[in-house]
This record gives structure tokens, sequence and C-alpha cells, in this order.
């Protein structure tokens, strides 16, 4: 009895083994697309944040509308995916403060490289720094590339962080959202004009990273930022 | 043995002659003529299309759609700081359910095509009774369409199935057509029913109720939505959005389908006390105010588990609460004094007192520290500070002065100097099951009801859908955007009257006085969502906010309560995209229709 038992499962073991003859030859996700999101005003990369600007991938090799994936970008305003599948592709850089651009159709293969060139809404610009105490003051101006057509400009923030790593996403809210200058003016009211943040009760003995954000009353409502600057608390 | 073979072959021959009738109809489908032929076949009909109505009831999730489970404390309000409760953010509400109720909207169809056909075995009177209702019907189906997904098909007839998929495959019509067409269908069902019907079913002024609410609807998208809005595609076709020329139009008919009601329904006052009385509008089963109730049973398994789960577990059977209303709420009706003139935090000497010379209706509406529910008192205290020096700003603010001598607890174990630091009803340091903000909901509660009687499933309290205080409100929304100040400021003081409040002057009247009134009277009825959405204002109020709480402790050594308005303690924070303001289109329609896109913006 055994031995027959025995017998049947080495023919089952066999049969099972012999049925995995098959193998899935379809390529996996193994091209990738990156570059970087050029901001078209000073010739480098934009200043942004993690997932600040998003790239829109939207496959056409199959259908004429996909749903679209996206690579978030990184806050050097680089974007990068390794596990893409090959494939004809439109892309468009969206979902930040930057004049709409439309989408330009590529192939992807191995790693396509390709970079875009987009407008901010707005540049912070004469960033100054003062800390006095633990208070710190950031006193800049904003300037629009394009005037014309500039939506409504919300407000202007502080936005402070324990790491370079610093934006809307990535922020110690008692110092950021709460020091905000509310706006809701139009460009024509804010060309020129300098503004000052105050953030008050820093922590001692820290180390901080600051930037300014601005945003306007589009789609997205995301910011345009200054450079990061680090702030020491003695 | 022959005698066999006979025997057999007559056999035989009759099995062959019994199979001579094959096509039977089938016993277990009723067909057209069972169903349309006789009166109580189009009722049951009716019980069936009014059972899968969109009522947005205790049991309806916004993102997972009607009859859900007991957990009741899943509110829409709770996703945009009306209330903050289980949902970590507005994100998850804003994508919905997926609502596609095509079948359901079919079922009305097939009603309406077939009636005719039957006309004779009924009265003129009872037709046009059932094809109003009908009308009615399929109105409010369209209504929760497109006030998610702006401009869907509009199907008015009964689609041929199975047929050449291309005719099955519609396109969207657009947002102000779809508009347009609900009005139409309000139109008709108004004219054909009769003034009067069952409890819990249309009649004329139900559908001209409707109609108000629609309309006033589609004239804030038409006003608001075009400055405020994502384009894209979809929006430039006219599929979402509406041109601001349309806007006065629809205004002009909410005001014109909510005066039909006037003399039929009126506002519920039979009680002189007005806390008394506003409780009762949601408890008294015949208010002359009720327009559309759906009702519940424990026979028939529908019944929900509101008092369950709005109220903590100490006063009731079983569950829990997680939503809680917001400091901000309570301050549409008035500014609390928690402070003195110089700053420092008013002392009291017990919580309640806070309560004193306090509108009616907020009474009635929310429970406050010091209240009492079946014998039992909210005992709401988040900690005892042994002392208190100083402001309440300094103490709010970065650098506490106090705040070392200050204890906070997770258990109502805990004890500080013999004295309990938390309350039975909250704040606790730990879970959400008590009260995050100070309150609780008072709306629906029934207080009546014994504690061993508040477990899950055990409330049937009905749900009202619709009531004439909203219906004024549509109206007088619509009149302060049509410039009709005079007629809002009537109708206001209408609802402040028997809210207690005080009365509104001609030089408050404003479209926010109006909207702040709205969002008063109607909270938690599940309208802020829809609201704060169609007004285009909920990208800029849910902007990385964080709402708060009305914080009690007891300050040990003068043994006296303090109240501070702290941002609630999960600190969560509620944003809301201009995407929102549309759903997507789900996905699974789309990839069996490719004629629904585009898609709405951004999806």
């Amino acid at each position: 009895m055994k031995k027959i038992i025995n017998g049947l499962l080495i023919a089952l073991t066999l049969f099972t083994a012999s049925s995995c003859s098959k193998v899935d030859n379809l390529q996996g996700p193994n091209a990738g697309f990156k570059g970087n999101i050029i901001d078209k005003t000073t010739g480098k990369n934009i200043l942004t944040e993690t997932n600040g600007i998003q790239i829109k991938l939207e496959e056409l090799s199959w259908s004429a509308t996909p749903t679209p994936q996206f690579i978030p970008s990184k806050q050097d305003g680089t974007f990068e995916d390794e596990k893409l599948f090959k494939g004809h592709y439109r892309v468009t850089p969206y979902g930040g403060a930057f004049w709409p651009v439309t989408g330009t159709e590529l192939d992807i293969s191995g790693t396509t490289s390709h970079d875009f060139t987009i407008t901010p809404y707005l540049t912070v610009t004469n960033v100054t720094s003062n800390l006095s105490g633990t208070t710190l003051t950031l006193t800049f101006s904003l300037v629009a590339p394009i005037p014309a057509g500039l939506p409504q400009i919300i407000d202007v923030k502080p936005f402070v962080n324990d790491t370079k790593f610093v934006g809307s996403g990535a922020n110690i809210n008692s110092y950021s959202d709460v020091n905000k200058i509310t706006l809701n003016s139009s460009y024509a009211d804010v060309v020129g004009k300098t503004y000052t943040l105050t953030i008050p009760n820093l922590k001692t003995g820290r180390t901080f990273y600051a930037r300014v954000g601005v945003r306007v009353d589009d789609s997205f409502k995301q910011y345009n930022y200054s450079d990061v600057i680090e702030v020491q608390v003695p | 043995m022959k005698r066999f073979k006979y025997i057999i072959t007559i056999a035989a021959g009759l099995i062959f002659a019994s199979c001579h009738k094959l096509a039977v109809a089938p016993l277990n489908v009723l067909g057209d003529d069972a169903v349309f032929s006789s009166a109580s076949g189009i009722t049951s009909y009716f019980a069936n299309i009014y059972k899968t109505l969109p009522i947005e009831d205790f049991k309806y999730e916004q993102n997972n759609g009607f009859n859900q489970d007991w957990q009741n404390f899943y509110h829409p309000g709770a996703l945009c700081g009306e209330m903050v409760g289980p949902y970590g953010s507005t994100y998850d509400g804003t994508g919905g359910f997926g609502y596609w109720p095509y079948n359901n909207i079919r079922t009305v169809n097939v009603l309406i095509d077939a009636l005719p056909k039957y006309a004779a075995s009924f009265t003129d009177a009872q037709k046009n009774q059932w094809l109003g209702e009908a009308y009615f019907c399929r109105a409010y189906f369209y209504f929760a369409l497109v006030k998610r997904y702006g401009g869907i098909p509009i199907v008015k007839t009964v689609q041929d199935y199975p047929a050449d998929i291309g005719t099955l495959q519609v396109h969207r019509d657009k947002e102000v057509d779809v508009w347009k067409f609900i009005g139409d269908d309000l139109d008709k069902a108004y004219q054909m029913m009769p003034e009067t019907s069952v409890r819990g079913r249309a009649n004329r002024y139900v559908a001209a109720a409707l109609k108000s609410r629609a309309m006033v609807y589609a004239g804030t998208v038409a006003k608001y939505g075009s400055t405020n809005f994502v384009a894209g595609d979809a929006q430039t076709a006219g599929y979402v959005g509406i041109a601001a020329a349309e806007a006065p139009g629809f205004f002009k008919q909410a005001i014109d389908a909510a005066k039909l009601l006037e003399g039929h329904y009126s506002l519920y006052q039979k009680n002189a006390d007005k806390v008394q009385n506003y409780i009762n509008i949601f408890l008294d089963q015949d208010s002359p105010e009720n327009i559309l109730v759906k009702d519940y049973s424990l026979p028939s398994n529908t019944a929900h588990s509101w008092d369950a789960t709005m109220s903590p577990r100490y006063m009731t059977a079983d569950g829990l609460s997680r939503a809680y209303p917001t400091m901000e709420l309570v301050e549409r009706f008035a500014n609390l004094t928690i402070t003195n003139t110089d700053g420092t935090p008013k002392r009291f000497t017990s919580t309640g007192d806070i309560m004193a010379g306090l509108e009616p209706r907020l009474l009635a509406t929310v429970y406050f520290p010091g209240a009492t529910l079946r014998g039992l008192t909210f005992d709401v205290q988040r900690g005892i500070y042994e002392h208190f020096t100083g402001t309440a700003a300094d103490e709010l603010s970065g650098n506490p002065p106090n705040q070392s001598f200050r204890h906070l607890a997770g258990s109502t174990d805990a004890l500080f100097s013999g004295k309990r630091i938390i309350g039975f009803t909250g704040i606790s340091t730990d879970g959400d099951d008590k009260t995050r903000t100070g309150f609780y909901v008072r709306k629906y509660i029934d207080p009546n009801k014994p504690i061993a009687e508040c477990g899950l499933y055990k409330s049937t309290t009905s749900w009202i859908d619709m009531r004439y205080a909203e219906v004024l409100l549509n109206r007088a929304e619509a009149d302060v955007e049509t410039g009709d100040n005079a007629d809002a400021l009537t109708i206001i003081n209408q609802i402040r009257t028997r809210a207690g409040a005080t009365l509104a002057s001609p030089g408050d009247i404003t479209v926010d006085y109006v909207r702040n009134e709205r969002c008063m009277e109607l909270a938690f009825e599940k309208h802020y969502w829809w609201d704060i959405r169609r007004w285009r204002i909920a990208d800029r109020i849910l902007d990385n906010t964080r709402f708060h709480a009305l914080v009690p402790y007891l300050v040990l050594n003068e043994g006296k309560f303090i109240f501070l308005r702290e941002v609630e303690n999960f600190q969560r924070s509620y944003t809301f995209e201009k995407k929102f303001y549309y759903e997507g289109l789900p996905g699974g329609e789309l990839g069996k229709n490719p004629n629904l896109y585009p898609n709405n913006p951004n999806y």
C-alpha cells in the first residue's frame, strides 16, 4: 500500500513539475524615464518640493484614453522612474505652480531622458534672512515672469523644517502655517513690494531649514519656492 | 409477453402526447401583465424604487454609499469641519463610491413606458399619480448623479438590451441640460401628483421641495463654478460647469418652487419651550414640517444606530461614538465668552454654566459640557491644572507657562489629588471614543430611550430627508442671490424666531449671513458637504485647516473650571483640492463606455 501511495506521489510531483513548461515571456517593467524640470527664467532646475510637480504619463500604445500614471518630482527639480513598461507615451509636466504646457509624445525604452522647460507663475527674489535671538525674519519680493492673466495670489508662507527636505508637504506646522501672510491680491498689488515673514520662538540649539513659498489660485494651488536657507539657532 | 409490448407502446405514445405544451409562462417570473395591471402590483413595484432612492440618511457614508452598517459616525460632516471624526482627512471622502444608478433609472423608465399600456385598468387620477411619482423618483436619481459628476448621460427611455453595443454606449450630456431635465421632470411630477401622499412617498409638494433644492444647487454651480473651476476638456465641452448667465433663471425657479409649499407645510412650533421644541422637530412623527421622511423598524431589519454611535458608551448600551461637533460650528451661532477682558480664562463654578444665555437651537443641536442625557451628565474635562496664572493666549502659545502643572490622562481611572483627571465623557489622551472637541451631537438623539435600548441597530427615529425649514432656506438663498433681500429677511426671521435666536435686521442680510443660517439650521443633516462644494468655497475653508475644541479643565487650587480654545487633540488637517468639486466618473463605467470621455478635469 505504502509503495503505491509513494509511487502515486512521485508521479504527481513529476506531472506537476512538467506542467510548468510555459514561462511568462512578456517583458517586465524594464524601461525608465528620467530628466529635469527646468525653469525657463533661470535655465536651472525649478525650485520645488517632493511631489511639487508630477510628470503625467499616458501610455498610448493600447488606448487613446489611458489611465494616467504620475512620476513625482524630487526637491531638486528632477524626476525618475526606473520601473516602466516600454511603450509609446504622452508625457506632460502637471500639477505644479507653473503655466500649463501641452504634452510631448515619445517612446520610452531602456532609460529615456527628457528635460521639460516650464515657466513658473512667480519667482521669489531678493530673499534675505536674519536671525535675531530665536526669531527668524525673511524678506523677499515676488516677480511674475508672465504677468498677464496671472491668477490671484493667495498667500505667502514660510516653511521651516528640521531636515533639508522642506515644503508644503514637509514642515513644522507651528513655525510654518501659522506665520503666513494672506494676500488674495492681484499681481498689480504685489509687484515691487517687499514682504517680511516673521517666525518667532524657534527652539534653541537646533538647525532649521527655511524657505518661502507663494501660491496662486489656479487649479492646483501649489507653491513656487525660494532656495532653502539653513538657520542655526544658537 | 406480447401484452407487455402493447403496454410499452401505448405508454410511449402517451409520453409523446404529453409534450405538446412546452412554451408555458414561468411561474417564478412576474411579467409586465402581472405587475402593471393591478394597483397592488404597482405599489410593490414602487416599494422597490423607493428602497433604492439615494436618500442620504443615517446609514449613508460619503465613501461607501447607502445602507451601510452600524458605524453612523462615518458622517460626511466629519470630512469637512462640521465635525471631526474617524476620517483621517478630507481625501477619505472626496472620491465617492462610484455611484452609477442607471439600473434603478431603468426600473423607473420601465414603469413610465409600461403604465400607459395598462391605462384602461385605472382612473386617470391614479395613473397620473404614479407617473408623477416616477418622474419624481427619476429626478431624485439624476440629482444624486449630477451633484457628484456634473453632466452625465440622460437616459429617459428603456434601452433595448441586448442590442447593438453602439446604441448603449451613450454620450455625456452637458451639466446645464441635466439640471434642466431634472427641473422638467419635477414640473411634470408636480402637475401630475395629488396634494397628499402616504408617509414616506412623494406628493406634488415633495416634488416642489426637491425642485427648490435642485435649482438652488444649479444656480450656485452656475454662479460660483464659472469663476472657481478646474480647466480641462470636460469643462470646455460644458460637461462640467454652467455659464454664469444661467444662474438667475435657476434661482428664480428655486424661489417659485419653494413658494408652492406655502400654506401646506409649516415650521414645527408645538412646544413653548424653545429648546425642547427644537429637539422634538426630529423626534415627533407628526411634525407639520416634515416633507419627505424615511422610516425604520426592528422587524424589517432596517433600524439604524444613531443613538448608540453619536453619544458616548457611558450613556448607551453598545457601540461607541467617534464624530464630534467642532468649535467652528458652535461659533456660527455665537462666540462663547471663555476669557475675561484682561485675557485670563474666565472661571466657572460648573462647566454647564457655559450654556447660560445661548441660543436654544444651539443647545438643541449639540450637547455642551454640563448637559444631561438619560440622567447622566456630560462631565467633559480634559485634565487638571494644579494652578493657572496668566492669559489663555499665553497658555496656547509656543511657550505655555502653566503646562508643567497640567495633568492629562487616557483613562477615567487616573486620579490626581484624589480627583478624576478626565470625565467619563472625555477628553482622553487615548483613542477617540470620547469627545475630541468638548461637544457631542444632540440632533436626532432620542433622550427618552432608556440606556438599555440604545444598542446597535436599535434606533428607529425617522430620517427627515426634506423639511420645510430647508425649503425656506433654499428660497432665502435664491432671494439673496437675486437681490430680493426683503423676502430673505422675512424668511430668515421665521426660522430664527422658531430657533429662539435674536432676529436679523435688514442690514444683516448678505449671502454669507444666509449661508451661515443654513449651516446652523441644517447642521448634521448631511447638507454641509454638498453646500460648501456648490458654493465653491471648500478649497478655501479647507486649506490645511485644523479645527478647534472647547476644552474644559479643573483648576485645582481654585476649585473652578476654565475653558481653553485648543486645536482638537488629534490635530488633523483638512484640505480640499479644487478638482474634488466634481468626482471622477467611475473607472469601470469608463472602461465599458468610451463615449463617457472626457472624464472630469484632472482625473
